[in-house]
């Protein structure tokens, strides 16, 4: 265990570290203009990145055995569904999250 | 931003109305980072640590799963070096959350620093998908967004700290609340493109590192792949119209 010292000097280093991540670009590309093909796939990132956090969130699913990822793929369709029907996103939200919080603490789909 | 001659009222009006507005829009954060900031806050306290390290970190550092990151590596017994090089690679995504920023953040003044240490995911993804409520300030608007997901977050990892082996609350599952924010972002970033392209590398790049990489490191692995993928059609599109 570190003593408070330590600790702190940790803690200025995983900041640092975490800063420098988030900083990069807007140091890179503060003075100068950024090459051209940058502004292009400018507009592309964010939908992908999205997309990308979504897949993310899912990564810890267990997809070869049971419940074969079925609340959080049936969870997601609602939510998803929702939003393309009413397009009212705290509806959207809320609503999978309770669901997805009642299948779980249920274990609604433990008879697969 | 008070215009000369304005009643200061009626400022003070406006910018109540731009935090509420804000408010809303992070109310799904709100419901996610708490319990996610109060499993940081219990795995920090259960590793012999005191509260007030839950706080400093969530303050200075203000990453989730790089703090998550931390408490594994301080129960590893990991050196500052590790910490660094493994908080750089782990946070790195980061970079390229920027990169889709410089022209959005380029006008928003002195709140810039602290606009681009927020940059958690959550706090990309929301200024990038929310429209700025007519007639007010970018800037005040991105910080409210900013200044309230960070206090949530801190407020989540000291509750964990401190509360976390008494509270016996039944949280799971509603952390789903940011796999659901990201789902509902995502459409509404199809209604605003109507691109496909974007989603189908997302897919692609996602599935490919999901089975290539363990999953601590499929996402900086797919944001990668995925931007030289964005990069090469762009090069190669570029190359069509040229000849």
């Amino acid at each position: 265990m570190l003593n408070t010292l330590q600790m702190l000097i940790t803690i200025v280093v995983i900041a640092l570290a975490t800063f420098t991540t988030r900083a990069l670009p807007f140091i890179c590309f503060g003075s100068r203009q950024p090459p051209a093909i940058l502004s292009v796939i400018e507009k592309n990132l964010p939908p992908m990145i999205l997309l990308l956090l979504v897949i993310y969130c899912l990564k810890d699913v267990q997809w070869f055995s049971a419940p074969y990822g079925i609340p959080e793929l049936f969870t997601t369709g609602i939510v998803a569904g929702l939003h393309f029907w009413k397009r009212n996103a705290m509806l959207s939200i809320f609503t999978g999250t309770a669901l997805y919080m009642i299948l779980v603490q249920l274990n609604v789909f433990s008879f697969i | 931003m008070a215009k000369g001659g304005e009643d200061k009222k009626e400022v003070e009006k406006r910018n109540k109305d731009l935090f509420i507005s804000a408010f809303k829009t992070t109310v799904p954060v709100l419901l996610g980072y708490i319990p996610l900031g109060m499993a940081f806050g219990f795995l920090l306290a259960g590793a012999g640590y005191h509260w007030i390290y839950a706080f400093l970190m969530s303050l200075f550092v203000y990453a989730g799963s790089g703090q998550l990151l931390a408490v594994a590596l301080l129960a590893a017994g990991a050196g500052l070096t590790e910490f660094a090089i493994a908080t750089l690679l782990l946070n790195f995504r980061h970079a390229f959350y920027g990169l889709s920023l410089l022209e959005n953040f380029s006008g928003v003044g002195r709140v810039k620093p602290y606009l681009i240490f927020a940059l958690t995911d959550e706090t990309y993804a929301l200024p990038i998908t929310t429209d700025i409520p007519q007639g007010s300030s970018k800037s005040l608007f991105y910080f409210y967004i900013a200044a309230l997901d960070h206090f949530y977050w801190i407020t989540g990892s000291v509750l964990g700290a401190v509360l976390g082996s008494v509270l016996k609350l039944n949280l799971e599952g509603m952390s789903f609340v940011l796999t659901a924010l990201f789902v509902v972002l995502t459409i509404e970033q199809y209604f605003n493109s109507k691109t496909y392209f974007p989603f189908l590398v997302a897919l692609s790049a996602g599935a490919l590192s999901l089975v290539l990489f363990s999953p601590d490191n499929m996402l900086l692995a797919s944001i990668v792949l995925g931007t030289l993928i964005l990069i090469g059609r762009e090069y190669l599109v570029q190359k069509k119209q040229s000849m």
